[in-house]
Protein backbone atom coordinates (compact mmCIF):
# COMPACT_ATOMS: atom_id res chain seq x y z
CA UNK A 1 0.00 0.00 0.00
CA UNK A 2 2.93 2.35 0.97
CA UNK A 3 4.50 1.99 -2.29
CA UNK A 4 1.36 2.94 -4.65
CA UNK A 5 0.73 5.84 -2.36
CA UNK A 6 3.67 6.84 -1.85
CA UNK A 7 4.16 6.74 -5.87
CA UNK A 8 0.95 8.71 -6.80
CA UNK A 9 1.99 11.17 -4.32
CA UNK A 10 4.90 11.72 -5.58
CA UNK A 11 3.97 12.31 -8.84
CA UNK A 12 1.74 14.28 -7.74
CA UNK A 13 4.16 16.54 -6.23
CA UNK A 14 6.83 16.57 -9.26
CA UNK A 15 3.33 17.26 -11.54
CA UNK A 16 2.38 20.31 -8.96
CA UNK A 17 5.36 21.58 -9.04
CA UNK A 18 6.07 21.97 -12.52
CA UNK A 19 2.86 23.40 -13.32
CA UNK A 20 3.25 26.06 -10.39
CA UNK A 21 6.72 26.63 -12.31
CA UNK A 22 5.43 26.73 -15.59
CA UNK A 23 2.20 28.81 -14.69
CA UNK A 24 -0.16 26.29 -16.79
CA UNK A 25 -1.45 24.36 -13.38
CA UNK A 26 -1.04 20.62 -12.14
CA UNK A 27 -3.80 19.47 -13.84
CA UNK A 28 -1.86 19.47 -17.49
CA UNK A 29 0.96 17.16 -16.10
CA UNK A 30 -1.12 14.74 -13.61
CA UNK A 31 -3.53 13.53 -16.06
CA UNK A 32 -0.72 12.32 -18.44
CA UNK A 33 0.90 11.30 -15.39
CA UNK A 34 -1.45 9.11 -14.54
CA UNK A 35 -2.63 7.44 -17.44
CA UNK A 36 0.77 7.09 -18.73
CA UNK A 37 2.89 6.21 -15.89
CA UNK A 38 0.72 4.57 -12.93
CA UNK A 39 -1.62 3.38 -16.11
CA UNK A 40 -4.82 4.44 -14.86
CA UNK A 41 -7.98 5.03 -17.29
CA UNK A 42 -8.81 8.48 -18.99
CA UNK A 43 -11.68 9.29 -17.48
CA UNK A 44 -10.53 8.32 -13.98
CA UNK A 45 -7.57 10.39 -14.11
CA UNK A 46 -9.84 13.24 -15.61
CA UNK A 47 -11.88 13.09 -12.21
CA UNK A 48 -8.67 12.80 -10.35
CA UNK A 49 -7.01 15.60 -11.83
CA UNK A 50 -10.58 18.00 -11.25
CA UNK A 51 -10.57 17.43 -8.07
CA UNK A 52 -6.42 18.32 -7.54
CA UNK A 53 -6.76 21.65 -10.01
CA UNK A 54 -9.69 22.79 -7.28
CA UNK A 55 -7.05 22.40 -4.44
CA UNK A 56 -3.51 23.77 -6.50
CA UNK A 57 -6.25 27.10 -7.22
CA UNK A 58 -7.35 27.84 -3.66
CA UNK A 59 -3.75 27.34 -2.25
CA UNK A 60 -2.37 29.55 -5.12
CA UNK A 61 -5.18 32.33 -5.47
CA UNK A 62 -4.58 33.49 -1.52
CA UNK A 63 -1.80 34.93 -2.12
CA UNK A 64 -3.24 36.67 -5.60
CA UNK A 65 -6.24 38.01 -4.41
CA UNK A 66 -4.15 39.08 -1.16
CA UNK A 67 -1.73 41.51 -3.07
CA UNK A 68 -4.29 42.94 -5.50
CA UNK A 69 -3.59 41.13 -8.60
CA UNK A 70 -6.52 39.30 -9.04
CA UNK A 71 -9.70 41.14 -10.91
CA UNK A 72 -12.15 39.55 -9.14
CA UNK A 73 -15.09 41.16 -10.91
CA UNK A 74 -13.79 40.07 -13.86
CA UNK A 75 -13.77 36.68 -12.62
CA UNK A 76 -17.18 36.79 -11.23
CA UNK A 77 -18.47 37.66 -14.30
CA UNK A 78 -16.47 35.41 -16.56
CA UNK A 79 -17.33 32.47 -14.42
CA UNK A 80 -20.69 32.39 -15.73
CA UNK A 81 -19.01 30.98 -18.85
CA UNK A 82 -16.48 28.72 -17.75
CA UNK A 83 -19.10 27.27 -15.10
CA UNK A 84 -21.30 26.55 -18.01
CA UNK A 85 -18.72 25.17 -20.46
CA UNK A 86 -17.27 23.15 -17.15
CA UNK A 87 -20.72 21.34 -16.45
CA UNK A 88 -21.23 20.02 -20.20
CA UNK A 89 -17.91 19.42 -20.80
CA UNK A 90 -17.95 16.68 -17.46
CA UNK A 91 -21.23 15.51 -18.11
CA UNK A 92 -19.59 14.52 -22.24
CA UNK A 93 -16.81 13.23 -20.86
CA UNK A 94 -18.72 10.26 -18.98
CA UNK A 95 -19.59 9.36 -22.83
CA UNK A 96 -16.87 10.46 -24.99
CA UNK A 97 -14.48 7.41 -25.54
CA UNK A 98 -11.18 7.51 -23.75
CA UNK A 99 -9.41 7.76 -27.54
CA UNK A 100 -10.92 10.65 -28.32
CA UNK A 101 -10.08 12.48 -25.02
CA UNK A 102 -6.66 11.26 -24.97
CA UNK A 103 -6.45 12.68 -28.44
CA UNK A 104 -8.16 16.41 -27.87
CA UNK A 105 -5.55 15.87 -24.56
CA UNK A 106 -2.42 16.12 -27.10
CA UNK A 107 -3.75 18.75 -29.16
CA UNK A 108 -4.80 20.83 -26.09
CA UNK A 109 -0.61 19.84 -24.75
CA UNK A 110 0.09 21.46 -28.30
CA UNK A 111 -1.97 24.64 -27.76
CA UNK A 112 -0.38 25.05 -23.83
CA UNK A 113 2.98 24.75 -25.69
CA UNK A 114 2.73 27.36 -28.37
CA UNK A 115 1.05 29.71 -25.51
CA UNK A 116 4.25 29.05 -23.65
CA UNK A 117 6.76 30.26 -26.18
CA UNK A 118 4.57 33.13 -27.29
CA UNK A 119 3.49 35.16 -24.56
CA UNK A 120 3.56 39.32 -25.09
CA UNK A 121 4.57 42.31 -23.45
CA UNK A 122 2.76 43.47 -20.42
CA UNK A 123 0.90 46.32 -22.47
CA UNK A 124 -2.10 48.13 -20.15
CA UNK A 125 -5.58 49.44 -22.00
CA UNK A 126 -6.15 53.04 -20.93
CA UNK A 127 -10.16 52.63 -21.05
CA UNK A 128 -12.72 50.18 -21.15
CA UNK A 129 -15.18 49.82 -23.64
CA UNK A 130 -18.88 50.82 -22.60
CA UNK A 131 -19.89 47.50 -21.54
CA UNK A 132 -17.35 47.06 -19.16
CA UNK A 133 -17.15 50.35 -17.99
CA UNK A 134 -20.86 49.85 -16.74
CA UNK A 135 -19.60 47.07 -15.23
CA UNK A 136 -16.94 48.73 -13.41
CA UNK A 137 -14.64 46.06 -15.08
CA UNK A 138 -11.64 48.18 -14.84
CA UNK A 139 -8.71 48.18 -12.50
CA UNK A 140 -5.14 48.92 -11.07
CA UNK A 141 -2.11 47.30 -11.92
CA UNK A 142 1.68 48.07 -10.81
CA UNK A 143 3.51 49.02 -14.23
CA UNK A 144 7.20 47.44 -14.39
CA UNK A 145 8.45 51.19 -12.89
CA UNK A 146 6.68 50.03 -10.06
CA UNK A 147 3.75 52.80 -10.45
CA UNK A 148 0.51 51.99 -9.79
CA UNK A 149 -1.48 52.84 -13.40
CA UNK A 150 -5.34 52.05 -14.00
CA UNK A 151 -6.12 49.64 -16.74
CA UNK A 152 -9.22 49.09 -18.93
CA UNK A 153 -11.39 46.18 -20.01
CA UNK A 154 -13.04 45.40 -23.46
CA UNK A 155 -14.59 42.71 -25.19
CA UNK A 156 -16.14 40.95 -22.87
CA UNK A 157 -18.22 38.86 -25.13
CA UNK A 158 -15.60 37.62 -27.18
CA UNK A 159 -13.77 36.45 -23.87
CA UNK A 160 -16.81 35.05 -22.60
CA UNK A 161 -16.92 33.14 -25.87
CA UNK A 162 -13.66 31.64 -25.43
CA UNK A 163 -13.78 31.23 -21.90
CA UNK A 164 -17.32 28.52 -22.38
CA UNK A 165 -14.45 26.94 -24.65
CA UNK A 166 -12.33 26.63 -21.75
CA UNK A 167 -15.06 25.01 -19.33
CA UNK A 168 -15.88 22.47 -21.70
CA UNK A 169 -12.46 21.38 -21.96
CA UNK A 170 -11.82 22.16 -18.37
CA UNK A 171 -14.86 19.56 -17.28
CA UNK A 172 -13.93 17.04 -20.52
CA UNK A 173 -10.18 16.55 -19.84
CA UNK A 174 -9.75 17.35 -16.14
CA UNK A 175 -7.37 20.62 -16.39
CA UNK A 176 -8.04 24.23 -15.41
CA UNK A 177 -7.39 25.52 -19.16
CA UNK A 178 -5.39 28.55 -17.81
CA UNK A 179 -3.59 28.69 -21.06
CA UNK A 180 -6.64 29.06 -23.13
CA UNK A 181 -8.46 31.96 -20.56
CA UNK A 182 -5.18 33.68 -20.33
CA UNK A 183 -5.74 33.98 -23.97
CA UNK A 184 -8.98 35.22 -23.59
CA UNK A 185 -8.15 37.92 -20.98
CA UNK A 186 -4.69 38.74 -22.54
CA UNK A 187 -4.96 39.01 -25.99
CA UNK A 188 -9.17 39.20 -26.46
CA UNK A 189 -9.95 41.41 -23.08
CA UNK A 190 -6.81 43.63 -23.12
CA UNK A 191 -5.66 42.88 -19.03
CA UNK A 192 -2.10 43.20 -18.62
CA UNK A 193 -0.73 39.87 -18.41
CA UNK A 194 0.16 39.54 -14.90
CA UNK A 195 -3.86 40.41 -13.99
CA UNK A 196 -4.74 37.74 -16.45
CA UNK A 197 -3.04 34.85 -14.81
CA UNK A 198 -3.85 35.84 -11.62
CA UNK A 199 -7.46 36.15 -12.49
CA UNK A 200 -7.38 32.82 -14.57
CA UNK A 201 -5.53 30.97 -11.67
CA UNK A 202 -8.80 32.29 -9.45
CA UNK A 203 -11.30 31.01 -11.62
CA UNK A 204 -9.97 27.78 -12.39
CA UNK A 205 -10.92 26.84 -9.22
CA UNK A 206 -14.74 27.19 -9.57
CA UNK A 207 -14.45 26.26 -13.11
CA UNK A 208 -12.56 22.93 -11.79
CA UNK A 209 -15.22 22.68 -8.84
CA UNK A 210 -17.75 22.44 -11.44
CA UNK A 211 -16.52 19.65 -13.42
CA UNK A 212 -15.71 17.80 -9.90
CA UNK A 213 -19.15 17.98 -8.37
CA UNK A 214 -20.38 16.51 -11.61
CA UNK A 215 -18.38 13.39 -11.41
CA UNK A 216 -18.24 13.10 -7.66
CA UNK A 217 -22.17 13.15 -7.92
CA UNK A 218 -21.90 10.49 -10.61
CA UNK A 219 -19.54 8.08 -8.52
CA UNK A 220 -16.93 8.66 -11.11
CA UNK A 221 -13.96 9.54 -8.72
CA UNK A 222 -12.09 6.86 -7.60
CA UNK A 223 -10.54 7.82 -3.98
CA UNK A 224 -7.62 5.93 -3.44
CA UNK A 225 -6.18 7.40 -6.62
CA UNK A 226 -7.66 11.65 -5.90
CA UNK A 227 -7.02 11.89 -2.31
CA UNK A 228 -3.11 11.03 -2.58
CA UNK A 229 -2.83 13.14 -5.93
CA UNK A 230 -5.36 16.17 -4.37
CA UNK A 231 -2.70 16.23 -1.44
CA UNK A 232 0.51 15.65 -3.46
CA UNK A 233 -0.53 18.07 -6.47
CA UNK A 234 -1.20 20.91 -3.27
CA UNK A 235 2.24 19.99 -1.59
CA UNK A 236 3.97 20.62 -4.81
CA UNK A 237 2.00 23.37 -6.00
CA UNK A 238 3.15 25.35 -2.61
CA UNK A 239 6.79 24.25 -3.33
CA UNK A 240 6.87 25.77 -6.41
CA UNK A 241 5.14 29.24 -5.84
CA UNK A 242 8.06 29.60 -3.75
CA UNK A 243 10.55 28.21 -5.44
CA UNK A 244 8.96 30.67 -8.46
CA UNK A 245 10.76 34.05 -7.30
CA UNK A 246 14.63 32.57 -7.26
CA UNK A 247 14.43 30.76 -10.63
CA UNK A 248 14.80 31.82 -14.41
CA UNK A 249 11.38 30.66 -15.54
CA UNK A 250 12.55 31.72 -19.14
CA UNK A 251 15.38 29.78 -19.16
CA UNK A 252 13.53 26.42 -18.16
CA UNK A 253 10.54 26.95 -21.29
CA UNK A 254 12.21 25.93 -23.67
CA UNK A 255 12.21 22.59 -20.97
CA UNK A 256 8.34 23.12 -20.51
CA UNK A 257 7.50 23.02 -24.07
CA UNK A 258 9.92 20.02 -24.84
CA UNK A 259 7.54 18.02 -22.06
CA UNK A 260 4.45 19.12 -23.40
CA UNK A 261 5.66 17.99 -26.78
CA UNK A 262 6.60 14.58 -25.85
CA UNK A 263 2.86 14.52 -23.40
CA UNK A 264 1.09 15.39 -26.95
CA UNK A 265 2.84 12.91 -28.66
CA UNK A 266 2.49 10.23 -26.44
CA UNK A 267 -1.11 10.99 -25.93
CA UNK A 268 -2.19 11.04 -29.56
CA UNK A 269 -0.17 8.14 -29.89
CA UNK A 270 -1.90 6.15 -27.47
CA UNK A 271 -5.31 7.91 -29.04
CA UNK A 272 -4.44 6.73 -32.73
CA UNK A 273 -3.08 3.15 -31.21
CA UNK A 274 -7.26 3.31 -29.12
CA UNK A 275 -9.23 4.12 -32.02
CA UNK B 1 -20.64 58.47 -9.41
CA UNK B 2 -18.50 58.97 -6.18
CA UNK B 3 -20.69 56.89 -4.50
CA UNK B 4 -21.01 54.12 -6.59
CA UNK B 5 -16.90 53.80 -6.65
CA UNK B 6 -16.22 54.15 -3.35
CA UNK B 7 -19.00 51.03 -2.83
CA UNK B 8 -17.17 49.32 -5.67
CA UNK B 9 -13.36 50.05 -3.69
CA UNK B 10 -15.42 48.35 -0.11
CA UNK B 11 -16.56 45.78 -1.91
CA UNK B 12 -13.11 44.82 -3.34
CA UNK B 13 -11.59 45.23 -0.12
CA UNK B 14 -14.27 42.78 1.89
CA UNK B 15 -13.36 40.43 -0.85
CA UNK B 16 -9.67 40.22 -0.66
CA UNK B 17 -10.02 40.68 3.13
CA UNK B 18 -12.01 37.38 3.69
CA UNK B 19 -11.89 35.43 0.17
CA UNK B 20 -8.01 34.06 1.07
CA UNK B 21 -9.17 32.70 4.75
CA UNK B 22 -12.22 31.64 3.65
CA UNK B 23 -9.98 29.04 0.69
CA UNK B 24 -7.15 28.72 3.41
CA UNK B 25 -9.97 26.85 5.67
CA UNK B 26 -11.67 25.14 3.87
CA UNK B 27 -8.44 23.95 2.10
CA UNK B 28 -6.74 22.91 5.27
CA UNK B 29 -9.98 20.60 6.80
CA UNK B 30 -10.32 19.21 3.65
CA UNK B 31 -6.84 17.92 3.71
CA UNK B 32 -6.63 17.16 7.61
CA UNK B 33 -10.00 14.85 6.63
CA UNK B 34 -7.94 13.24 3.63
CA UNK B 35 -4.84 12.25 5.79
CA UNK B 36 -7.68 10.74 8.21
CA UNK B 37 -9.02 8.71 5.34
CA UNK B 38 -5.34 7.45 3.81
CA UNK B 39 -4.18 6.88 7.69
CA UNK B 40 -7.81 4.83 8.12
CA UNK B 41 -7.05 2.44 5.06
CA UNK B 42 -3.92 1.01 6.52
CA UNK B 43 -6.53 0.22 9.87
CA UNK B 44 -8.46 -2.10 7.52
CA UNK B 45 -7.91 -5.87 6.20
CA UNK B 46 -4.50 -5.99 5.10
CA UNK B 47 -4.41 -5.49 1.10
CA UNK B 48 -7.51 -2.99 1.30
CA UNK B 49 -5.94 -0.72 -0.24
CA UNK B 50 -3.85 -2.32 -2.91
CA UNK B 51 -6.86 -4.15 -4.04
CA UNK B 52 -9.07 -1.18 -4.46
CA UNK B 53 -6.02 0.78 -6.81
CA UNK B 54 -6.00 -2.36 -9.21
CA UNK B 55 -9.68 -1.87 -9.45
CA UNK B 56 -9.27 1.52 -10.52
CA UNK B 57 -7.02 0.54 -13.04
CA UNK B 58 -9.18 -1.86 -14.35
CA UNK B 59 -12.09 1.04 -14.67
CA UNK B 60 -14.44 0.30 -11.85
CA UNK B 61 -15.17 2.65 -9.28
CA UNK B 62 -17.86 2.98 -6.36
CA UNK B 63 -20.58 4.66 -8.23
CA UNK B 64 -23.14 7.17 -7.02
CA UNK B 65 -23.85 6.94 -3.28
CA UNK B 66 -25.85 8.91 -1.34
CA UNK B 67 -25.05 11.74 0.89
CA UNK B 68 -26.66 10.25 3.72
CA UNK B 69 -24.70 7.12 3.18
CA UNK B 70 -21.49 8.00 3.08
CA UNK B 71 -21.82 10.04 6.23
CA UNK B 72 -23.59 6.73 8.10
CA UNK B 73 -20.45 4.96 6.74
CA UNK B 74 -17.76 7.83 7.35
CA UNK B 75 -19.23 7.40 11.23
CA UNK B 76 -18.19 3.87 11.25
CA UNK B 77 -14.58 4.81 9.98
CA UNK B 78 -14.75 3.13 6.53
CA UNK B 79 -11.61 4.77 4.83
CA UNK B 80 -13.14 5.68 1.50
CA UNK B 81 -16.28 7.32 2.69
CA UNK B 82 -13.86 9.51 5.08
CA UNK B 83 -11.80 10.15 1.66
CA UNK B 84 -15.09 10.70 -0.05
CA UNK B 85 -16.48 13.19 2.54
CA UNK B 86 -12.81 14.79 2.20
CA UNK B 87 -13.02 15.55 -1.69
CA UNK B 88 -16.92 17.16 -1.10
CA UNK B 89 -15.26 19.18 1.00
CA UNK B 90 -12.52 20.26 -1.01
CA UNK B 91 -15.58 21.27 -3.90
CA UNK B 92 -16.83 23.58 -1.14
CA UNK B 93 -13.72 25.61 -1.84
CA UNK B 94 -15.17 27.74 -4.60
CA UNK B 95 -18.68 26.89 -3.88
CA UNK B 96 -18.63 28.95 -0.27
CA UNK B 97 -16.59 31.46 -2.21
CA UNK B 98 -19.40 31.95 -4.91
CA UNK B 99 -21.98 32.02 -2.11
CA UNK B 100 -19.90 34.45 -0.02
CA UNK B 101 -19.50 37.22 -2.90
CA UNK B 102 -23.48 36.24 -3.70
CA UNK B 103 -24.44 37.45 -0.24
CA UNK B 104 -21.96 40.47 -0.47
CA UNK B 105 -23.21 41.75 -3.83
CA UNK B 106 -26.80 41.56 -2.15
CA UNK B 107 -25.61 43.49 0.61
CA UNK B 108 -23.84 45.78 -1.38
CA UNK B 109 -27.14 46.18 -3.70
CA UNK B 110 -24.94 45.13 -7.05
CA UNK B 111 -27.52 43.81 -9.01
CA UNK B 112 -25.62 42.64 -12.02
CA UNK B 113 -23.00 40.68 -9.84
CA UNK B 114 -26.08 39.42 -7.94
CA UNK B 115 -27.40 38.13 -11.07
CA UNK B 116 -23.94 36.65 -12.41
CA UNK B 117 -22.95 34.83 -8.81
CA UNK B 118 -26.36 33.40 -9.10
CA UNK B 119 -26.00 32.14 -12.03
CA UNK B 120 -22.32 30.40 -10.89
CA UNK B 121 -24.25 29.05 -8.18
CA UNK B 122 -27.12 27.32 -9.73
CA UNK B 123 -24.73 26.20 -12.32
CA UNK B 124 -22.57 24.54 -9.40
CA UNK B 125 -25.70 22.73 -7.95
CA UNK B 126 -26.98 21.44 -11.72
CA UNK B 127 -23.81 19.90 -12.16
CA UNK B 128 -24.31 17.87 -9.08
CA UNK B 129 -27.97 17.25 -10.05
CA UNK B 130 -26.58 16.48 -13.29
CA UNK B 131 -23.92 14.24 -12.02
CA UNK B 132 -27.01 12.26 -9.64
CA UNK B 133 -28.48 11.60 -12.79
CA UNK B 134 -26.39 9.64 -14.74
Amino acid sequence: MLTIVAGLFTLAIGAGFVGALSGLGGGVFIVPGLVILAHVPMHIAVGASLISVVATSAGASVAFVRDGWTNLRVAMILECATVTGAVTGAYMAGAVSPPILEMIFALMMLQSAYFSLHKHGDEIQSHSDPLCARLGLGGKVLDDAGVMRPYGVVNLPGGAVLMVVAGVLSGLLGVGAGAVKVTAMDYLMKLPLKVSSATSNFMIGVTAGAGALVFLARGDIATVVAAPVALGVTAGALAGSRVLPHVNVGALRILFVVILLLIAIEMGWRALNGI
Amino acid sequence: MENAKSATAEEDRILRDWTPRILRTILIVSSIILVIGIAATAAQVPGYYVRRFYAVKHGHVQGSEKFATLVAHMRHGDPRSIMTIGLYILTLVPLARVAFTFFLFLKERDYIFVAATAYVLAGLIFGVMLGRIG
